[in-house]
């Protein structure tokens, strides 16, 4: 006769655990209402990755589907156009996090520091505002700011102070290699750190205040406090924001699309931007082609969970999935 | 029990909303699946009564593939060249091509169209389609219509277009005749030829640099005067330098003919796949030609010439920046659209308060004449049932009635009675108060063009057919085209040439964006950065090379 597994109530005490089916009885109200979100989820989340397999099918609007194997993964991989994407998505998606997270730690720090309620309470306002702008608004607007023809006002300035002979042209910032990439890192700061601050703030707010009444008896200076008070508390949260959003560092899209031109695909094409291109830019899309490229950007975001979550666990005691 | 009944009650609603989401057609994978877009009923009617809804000659020739069918729905996918926009009186127009359709067909007809964004239709069409939503009919640009035709997707409607009632009043039959392929299969039809652009100069720009359009004749002409616009101060403004020779959006159109905004620049160089004098397919990119073109663009682009925009800008970005108010950052040629564009352009101008008057440039000596695009196409969508009387109603509903030369051709031409156009007495004013007020009185029983809706200080131009390009004749003599718009197609039909045909085979079908892709960076590379032109296009070569080679090699066996 099996013998039921020995399980540890919650509340200390040894049971003999109970059969599956009794438990699941047992608790048919919870299975119930959990039951409407399996069914989701496997709709919603599930079902479409049967799409999967078109990766390795030749399928375009009209027609039906034919099976080509790995000739899509085979033309991918020998194609420059995706390694240079690919590239991209990581140098740009990995500077724009360090770099906005530093931001918006050094912002955070900053707010923290300021003793004046109103003045805080309107910079942050003020620097939360553009996160909340459409990425085509704010492509629009640096469009217009950083134009070089003569109506571009950075280029306007730049000539009245010198930097830009009058009778040359100016700089076309978005469609120069060597300014686009700076360009996008300044415009994702400008957008994103005021919002960013919000998790640093929140932790700056529970730092003991006796940790800085004992720095001031010992005589430490503002900075020394920010040295050896703020930033130490500040180092989980900074680690807990890097890992969780190394993860995601696959899916920038829009940010770029925006902002991108021909011009500058070699420093700015991401995967995404070039899926986008290879589906929709043209008349009669192979979705088999574009697919493949989409199962192999989601294996590396696969890929980098499983390492932010192993990196998560070594340096938190805990992991995010 | 509370909770349990509360459980149940949010998985029957979860689950309900689920099917109700999932309620849609399952197996629209094929158009053949997909009939939902037309609620059509079949009749099972006999052939002698087949012959008044679906053509005479053609339901004679194919009696057994051409049933009668009655076509309650029809839906139609456009792009913005239908000029009854949403805001623009297309409710008005649908209502009136119903009751004139429906009056013809003997059944009542419901038009549905969907208007696609203009400058992103071919990416829009592609979303559609992934979406397993099939219209009846769509417009389609000749170079979607080359990749789409081989597919199987559109119904070859030559039969259909042969014994139609059109025929008789047909005025440009070679239009649609060259549209067949080698074998005779027809599966568009455009209601127009393709038209073109022109060079367009602001006249008081060249005043105040001192020239005289007659004596533009030559590339170093055309330099030079855009070198004037661009350091002479043209728009009198007290500065030199902030205006700029020519815009256009890109320096290389996305579709053919590709160079049409830029052809001074071009002139002989056609930088696509394209045949050569004895039918041979080549890539036009890597010739001598292509080469001397990018080398001349990238001069411009380094003198200040061609607007520096002109690289990122869309075609709406490179006309709003034309014809703003403020001229400054502006350019003082724009090579557009030729015919009703004089007109439109013009009246651009004088809604921004800038000097209105454009003069067209005669094709310079290196350029020789404008070219004239392969036509954009009506085509049906083939169910693939293997029985035409479906599609053939949706020819005669559509195709038929848009060349009837009466109400229907009225309605593609000028849109809306008593909304876009009217016969009845009236007098309206534009732009009034101000100096450009102009009073215009109609008396009872003459045709004229009504106010735009959404700018009621320009007259309302045209609907979707030009009837200066339509290939059928309008039989009740409706007309009212300013005399802009008709020195504009008289001039461009003066002075253009048809534009190479578009290229189709299967790799170059999948490889269009690679290739595109390519020849742009080759582009920028020169024209931007200044770079060498050889070693751009040795780099152009070993990015795809091989896949033109494949595409040229198809190409050529299929001649």
């Amino acid at each position: 006769m099996k013998k039921n597994k020995q399980v540890i109530t919650s509340t200390g005490v040894t049971v003999r655990e109970k059969p599956l089916g009794l438990r699941i009885w047992n608790n048919r109200g919870y299975y119930l209402m959990f039951l409407p979100v399996l069914i989701f989820v496997l709709i919603m989340n599930y079902w479409p990755m049967l799409g999967i397999r078109y990766a390795f099918y030749d399928y375009k609007p009209v027609g039906q589907p034919s099976w080509v194997g790995l000739a899509h993964f085979t033309k991918m991989f020998s194609t420059a156009a995706f390694w240079t994407a690919f590239k991209n998505t990581l140098e740009l998606s990995i500077m724009k996090l360090i770099i906005t997270t530093f931001t918006a730690v050094i912002v955070s720090i900053f707010l923290n520091e300021m003793g004046n309620l109103f003045a805080k309470k309107t910079l942050q306002t003020v620097i939360y505002l553009p996160h909340f702008m459409s990425w085509a608004v704010v492509a629009s607007i640096f469009s217009l700011l950083l134009s070089p023809s003569s109506t571009g006002m950075i280029n306007g300035w730049l000539k009245d102070l010198g930097f830009i002979a009058q009778e040359q042209s100016g700089i076309y910032f978005l469609a120069d290699s060597k300014w686009w990439r700076p360009i996008f890192y300044v415009i994702n700061i400008w957008k994103e750190t005021g919002w960013g601050t919000i998790i640093f703030l929140a932790t700056l707010s529970g730092i003991n205040p006796e940790l800085y009444e004992a720095a001031d008896i010992d005589g430490a200076t503002r900075l020394q406090k920010i040295r050896y008070v703020t930033f130490p508390a500040l180092s989980n949260t900074i680690i807990t924001v890097l890992i969780l959003n190394l993860a995601k560092v696959m899916n920038m899209f829009e940010s770029v699309f925006v902002l991108y031109n021909n011009a500058v695909y070699d420093v700015s094409d991401v995967i995404s931007t070039y899926i986008y291109r290879q589906t929709f830019a043209i008349a009669l899309p192979n979705y088999g082609y574009s697919t493949a490229v989409g199962l192999f950007k989601s294996l590396v975001g696969g890929a980098l969970v499983v390492i932010c979550n192993w990196l998560s666990k070594k340096t938190r005691g805990r992991g995010i999935v | 029990m509370k909770k349990k009944l509360v459980s149940l009650l949010l998985t029957a609603t979860m689950v309900a909303s689920l099917a109700a989401c999932g309620g849609g057609d399952s197996t629209a994978d094929t158009p053949a699946a997909d009939n939902s877009s037309s609620e059509t009923t079949a009749t099972e009617a006999p052939a002698e009564n087949a012959d008044a809804s679906t053509g005479d000659a053609a339901a004679a020739e194919t009696p057994a593939e051409t049933g009668s069918y009655q076509l309650d729905t029809l839906t139609v996918v456009v792009n913005g060249t239908l000029t009854a926009s949403v805001d623009n009186g297309q409710a008005d127009f649908e209502k009136q091509w119903e009751e004139a359709v429906s009056a013809k067909l003997g059944h009542p007809i419901d038009l549905v169209i969907q208007q696609l964004d203009h400058s992103g239709y071919t990416d829009a069409v592609g979303r559609l389609f992934a979406g397993g939503d099939y219209p009846d009919a769509m417009i389609m640009s000749a170079e979607m219509f080359k990749q789409y035709a081989p597919t199987g997707l559109l119904w070859d409607m030559a039969d259909a277009y042969d014994n139609a009632d059109f025929q008789s009043r047909m005025l440009l039959p070679s239009i649609n005749e060259n549209l067949k392929d080698s074998e005779g299969r027809l599966y568009g039809f455009a209601s127009a030829y393709g038209n073109g652009c022109v060079t367009y100069v602001k006249k008081a720009w060249l005043d105040a640099v001192g020239l005289d359009i007659n004596n533009i004749k030559t590339y170093d002409d055309y330099y030079d005067m855009l070198l004037k616009f661009h350091n002479e101060d043209p728009d009198g403004n007290g500065v030199n330098g902030d205006t700029y020779g020519v815009v256009a959006a890109g320096f290389m159109g996305n579709e053919a003919p590709y160079i049409n905004y830029l052809p001074e620049f071009w002139q002989d160089a056609y930088p696509a796949i394209t045949q050569d004098a004895n039918g041979t397919w080549i890539d036009g990119f890597q010739t001598d030609a292509t080469k001397a073109a990018l080398l001349r663009l990238q001069q411009a682009y380094k003198d200040g010439a061609i607007d520096p925009e002109s690289l990122t800008a869309s075609t709406k970005i490179a006309r709003e920046k034309w014809f703003s108010n403020d001229q400054t950052g502006s350019a003082g040629v724009f090579t557009y659209w030729a015919g009703t564009w004089y007109q439109t352009l013009t009246d651009n101008l004088v809604k921004n308060e800038v000097n209105e008057e454009l003069v067209q440039l005669p094709p310079i000596a290196e350029v020789g004449k404008y070219l004239n695009r392969e036509a954009p196409v009506w085509v049906i969508i083939d169910d693939g049932d293997g029985d035409n009387a479906r599609e053939q109603a949706i020819f005669d509903a559509l195709i038929e009635t848009m060349m009837d030369g009466d109400v229907v051709q009225t309605l593609w031409t000028y849109g809306a009675e008593d909304v876009h156009w009217s016969t009845k007495a009236e007098s309206f004013t534009t732009n009034p108060g101000t100096d450009k007020e102009k009073v215009y009185e109609y008396e009872d029983g003459v045709f004229h063009l009504r106010p735009s809706l959404n700018d009621p200080n320009s007259i309302w131009k045209k609907n979707y057919i030009d009837p200066a390009l339509v290939v059928c004749e309008l039989t009740n003599g409706y007309a009212d085209a300013t005399e802009l718009a008709v020195a504009g197609n008289k001039f461009f039909t003066e002075n253009c040439v048809d534009a190479p045909q578009a290229p189709s085979s299967e790799t170059y079908t999948n490889e269009t964006g690679t290739i595109y892709d390519a020849q742009l960076a080759v582009i920028t590379e020169v024209v931007v950065n200044g770079g060498d032109v050889d070693a751009a296009m040795d780099n152009y070569v070993a990015t795809v090379g091989s896949i033109i080679d494949q595409c040229l090699s198809e190409m050529n066996a299929a001649q």
